[in-house]
């Protein structure tokens, strides 16, 4: 916006206030440098406002202060012309925050012809992003200066999308569709080789997970923004975080996503399947300790007789554990509540079959040795596409 | 003259000191004769102990909110349920602060006792109404309490939906509460509203109220119009739970969204139920304190009705980013910024009236002053809230938290506390120290501002609301406002020290210690239980010219003014017609 760049040199005035103190995020989106002049223009004339009731106010309390008994100097009732004066001509402000406002809203609105689509479906407690062609990851990996739209929905109660860095933010309602879209105009640098080894190593000796916090990269080695969940979904809405990454080039954006596509045929099913746990959403309500979640842990859960909610039960087989991932209300285990979403659409049926692998080789109940060999399984990837 | 000495050939008004069997506190013993007492005063007194008690339990989850946040991942609650404690606690803090303790406050306890004394009337229209209304509230807060111990409320105080169709925790107990509290609104705002309309007495016309029952008709007004609304709310959301009707959850082809505008209908306005009570009690407090006539009377009772009509039409604001059309989104943030006119209008109005006064800085006016500088702050940050594209950014983050903290809590609860510091002589017929009053007021002051500023950067940096924990760097802000938290809590507890202290040691209160001109000061400290014995004069609310501090007795009297008796003692014996004659 051209038209505000003659008023750029009444923000300074606020930067002499603040000196090097950091009000936003860093800018990395072609919304940002709007917002924050607008934040910075009503922040303006608020502290123009603020000042002088602020001092009006202890400099009458100073001045005026009287011992008891003296009479008031003044015993003015009122001044029409003044007091009209002081309805009337703060609202030609407001008029101008409200215009820029709208202006600047309906931008984050419409979305530009040709916007790169990436899907989004929100869960408790988590995000899958939906690159296409049946990738689909946690992390949301986009290219610089190019038009993204979201098109987001929910599994289960309302979430919303935040991006500090983009200054966007939109509820995900389940029912419905809602879409945001933002330009990122900040490519993730990516960490040296070496720093990245010793992240891995030491990760996988803690064998924890990949904390983000903590190495402030991914594991890829990208640098990366936060995104948040900001409208509160149960007990874990604080850690229903992700991470933005913003590729240089559409080669890099699309090595990324070739690399996380589908199983490495030459990774085993159930290698594969415990990377599905942890990347899309299992993790957050089935453990694999034992300990009861929202959901029932996994371990020594395969060929284990279920009772369920319905009185019956049922032993936890392929066909039982597919059935719960597509359609997980139909048979819910005793003492669960009926809260899980479908899976159905995000899994290929070889991420599906993975997952129930990995499953067989953490339970004691698996039959043992009769698994698949791995090789004749490889060409189910391409099958599942 | 000097200021202080009045000439002993002045004639001076002052009721002087209620004996015991008339004072309203102790006519009567027993708890029965509390219990089912029809005075408004006593039931005003109830309702003041029982909010407070409700502020203090929401106080303590407040504490224990910050303390949590003192550390990224979570210092107070540990192990592997600390999340659903602190979504427990946080949920609690904001349903009994909002249900239990701001909206009843000022109307419930300082209304009841106020209205009808500063109509110079016996009581309130419905009297049994009026403990009716205050055992509804009764039995809200043991709904709140059941669903504290049944298996808790984790839904946050507006209980979205389909969160709040799908979560296991005591929903409908915490609704049906939140449901009867509703009724007790609606019965006090319904007696006020009848009070006010058909019992002022001879010579008060609707511009010769003080600006408190202007307020307190405003916040009527909407207690009537907008409560039911959210009973009907909950109602829905209960039969929604419980029999999958439809309407709110996807599930059951419900639209989310519909709550939201339902729930907002009626929580918006609310907003204005809780701020309303606190500008009449500012506009009294400054124009007593300043001894000077408040500025601007009709603007600030206009803006009255104003802000309660215009509060009606800004609910669409709490839902910017829900996915409303473009078209109502623009819409609806223009008429939010309409509804900041009249509370800017006020501001500038109390400092006019200060401007030339005769300032006492008395614990009230301290108050007073500390409301008008946090509401300022509350108010203009409203401004990036109500601009859509800043609140794209600002939305569910902590600027929303810290924004409306500056207007509930900087705002309604200090005026509050100025009210009661401002009534509590009038209330219990005792002096508190003052000394120990302006420190509260500081103290608290300081508090506030060291706890809810660093929010402002919180929010503008991205932190959202309502997280259990978060990332590191925002640590040394959160740190920043648990300390401010803990500061305002002494500053709290220093002003319930100071004036439960007065209760033992105060002196006597004179009818009149800070020289108010409304009909409340004209009667002994504190009322008798029939409040006046004949109707009062009425005269200006704001007229202070007959009111002299008496220094000796440190309270204010009425002068009475030299009166000329006509016709003399001695007629004439000639007709005046015929006196030319002689």
């Amino acid at each position: 916006m051209i038209m505000f760049s003659h008023l750029s040199s009444a923000m300074s005035v606020i930067g002499d206030f603040t000196g090097s103190f950091r009000w936003f995020p860093e800018s990395a989106s072609s919304f940002a440098a709007d917002i924050d002049w607008l934040f910075g223009f009503i922040s303006l004339i608020c502290i123009l406002f603020f000042i002088p009731i602020a001092y009006a106010l202890f400099y009458f309390a100073y001045k005026y202060h009287k011992p008891k008994g003296e009479p008031a100097e003044s015993d003015a009732a009122h001044n029409t012309p003044l007091e009209l004066a002081w309805s009337i001509l703060p609202s030609f402000f407001l008029v101008g925050m409200f215009v820029f406002g709208a202006k600047a809203y309906l931008d984050h609105r419409t979305v530009p012809d040709g916007a790169n689509d990436i899907g989004v479906q929100a869960f408790k407690w988590g995000w899958t992003f939906d690159y296409g062609g049946g990738t689909f990851n946690r992390e949301l990996h986009l290219l610089v200066n190019e038009p993204t739209k979201l098109s987001m929905r929910s599994s289960d109660v309302i979430h919303s999308l935040f991006v500090p860095a983009f200054r966007a933010k939109k509820d995900v309602v389940p029912g419905r569709y809602n879409y945001m879209w933002f330009k990122p105009t900040l490519a993730s640098e990516k960490v040296s080789q070496d720093e990245l080894d010793l992240a891995i190593r030491t990760t996988e000796e803690g064998g924890g997970d990949w904390d983000y916090d903590r190495w402030q990269f991914t594991k890829d080695g990208y640098r990366f923004f936060d995104l948040y969940c900001t409208e509160y979904c149960g007990k874990d809405h604080s850690m229903m975080q992700t991470v933005v990454v913003v590729h240089e080039t559409a080669e890099d954006l699309n090595a990324w996503i070739e690399k996380y596509s589908r199983r490495d045929p030459n990774m085993k099913l159930e290698d594969y399947g415990k990377t599905l746990y942890e990347q899309r959403g299992c993790k957050g309500c089935h453990s694999i300790d034992g300990s009861k979640r929202v959901g029932p842990s996994f371990v020594e859960s395969f060929g284990n007789q279920r009772p369920l909610a319905s009185g019956e039960s049922s032993v936890a087989d392929e066909n039982y554990l597919r059935e719960s991932i597509l359609n997980p209300k139909a048979k819910v285990v005793a003492g669960y509540q009926p809260v899980m979403p479908s899976y159905k659409g995000q899994l290929s049926d070889d991420d599906i079959n993975s997952i129930v692998e990995y499953l067989k080789s953490i339970s004691q109940y698996a039959p043992k040795g009769d698994a698949k060999p791995a090789a004749t399984s490889a060409a189910a990837p391409d099958a599942a596409n | 003259m000097a200021a202080g000495t009045i000439a002993s050939d002045v004639q001076v008004r002052d009721p002087g000191f209620p004996t015991a069997s008339e004072n309203y506190l102790t006519n009567s013993k027993g708890v029965l004769s509390w219990m089912f007492t029809l005075d408004h005063k006593r039931i005003g007194v109830m309702y003041l102990i029982g909010v407070v008690s409700a502020f203090a339990v929401a106080g303590i989850l407040a504490l224990m909110i910050r303390l949590h946040l003192f550390r990224p991942d979570g210092a107070l609650f540990t192990g592997p349920e600390a999340n659903n404690w602190y979504n427990q606690v946080f949920t609690l803090h904001g349903a009994i602060m909002v249900f239990l303790f701001i909206i009843p406050s000022v109307p419930a306890a300082l209304g009841n006792f106020l209205v009808p004394i500063m109509l110079g009337a016996k009581d309130v229209a419905f009297p049994r109404l009026n403990l009716c209304s205050f055992y509804l509230w009764v039995v809200g807060a043991i709904f709140f309490i059941c669903a504290l111990m049944a298996s808790g409320l984790d839904t946050g105080w507006t209980f979205y939906t389909p969160y709040s169709t799908t979560t296991d925790t005591s929903v409908i107990l915490a609704t049906s509460g939140a449901f009867i509290l509703g009724f007790s609104s609606i019965f006090t705002g319904l007696n006020f509203i009848v009070t006010i309309n058909t019992m002022r007495p001879p010579g008060m016309t609707w511009f010769r109220m003080p600006l408190f029952l202007w307020a307190t008709y405003s916040t009527s007004i909407i207690q009537v119009l907008a409560t039911p609304v959210l009973g009907i709310t909950l109602l829905l959301l209960i039969a929604e739970r419980a029999f999958h009707i439809g309407i709110f959850d996807p599930e059951y082809n419900g639209d989310p969204v519909t709550f939201q505008h339902f729930f907002w209908f009626y929580s918006h306005p609310a907003v204005y139920i809780m701020i309303l009570p606190a500008f009449g009690i500012i506009s009294d407090l400054i124009s007593v304190h300043s001894h000077k006539r408040i500025f601007g009377y009709r603007f600030i009772a206009y803006s009255s009705i104003a802000i309660a009509l215009l509060g009606f039409l800004v609910w669409g604001h709490h839902m910017f980013t829900a996915g409303m059309g473009s078209l109502t989104t623009i819409i609806f943030s223009a008429l939010t910024f309409t509804v900041s006119v009249p509370s800017a209008i006020k501001v500038f109005n109390w400092l006019a009236t200060m401007y030339k006064g005769s300032i006492s800085l008395t614990t009230p006016m301290c108050y007073a002053m500390s409301f008008i500088f946090l509401f300022t702050i509350g108010g203009l940050t409203g401004l990036h809230l109500g601009t859509l594209a800043t609140d794209q950014h600002l939305h569910d983050t902590y600027f929303v938290v810290a924004h409306f903290h500056y207007v509930m809590v900087g705002g309604t609860l200090v005026a509050f506390l100025g009210g009661v510091f401002h009534w509590w002589p009038k209330m219990f017929g005792k002096m508190y120290s003052e000394l120990g009053g302006q420190i509260s007021a500081v103290i608290v002051f300081l508090g506030f501002n060291l706890t809810f500023l660093p929010q402002f950067v919180l929010g503008s940096r991205g932190m959202p609301r309502r997280y259990a924990t978060y990332d590191p760097e925002f640590a040394w802000l959160h740190q920043m406002s648990t300390y401010g938290s803990l500061l305002l809590g002494i500053g709290l507890l220093v002003a319930l020290i100071v004036l439960l202290q007065s209760l033992f040691r105060g002196k006597p209160a004179p009818a009149n210690p800070w020289g108010g001109a409304t009909l409340e000061w004209h009667c002994t400290s504190p009322p008798p239980f029939y409040n006046f014995e004949r109707p009062p004069a009425v005269g200006d609310p704001y007229d202070f010219s007959d009111l002299r501090w008496d220094e000796a007795n440190e309270r204010y009297v009425s002068i009475v003014p030299d009166r000329k008796l006509v016709p003399d003692d001695h007629p004439h014996s000639v007709p005046a017609h015929a006196q030319g004659h002689h």
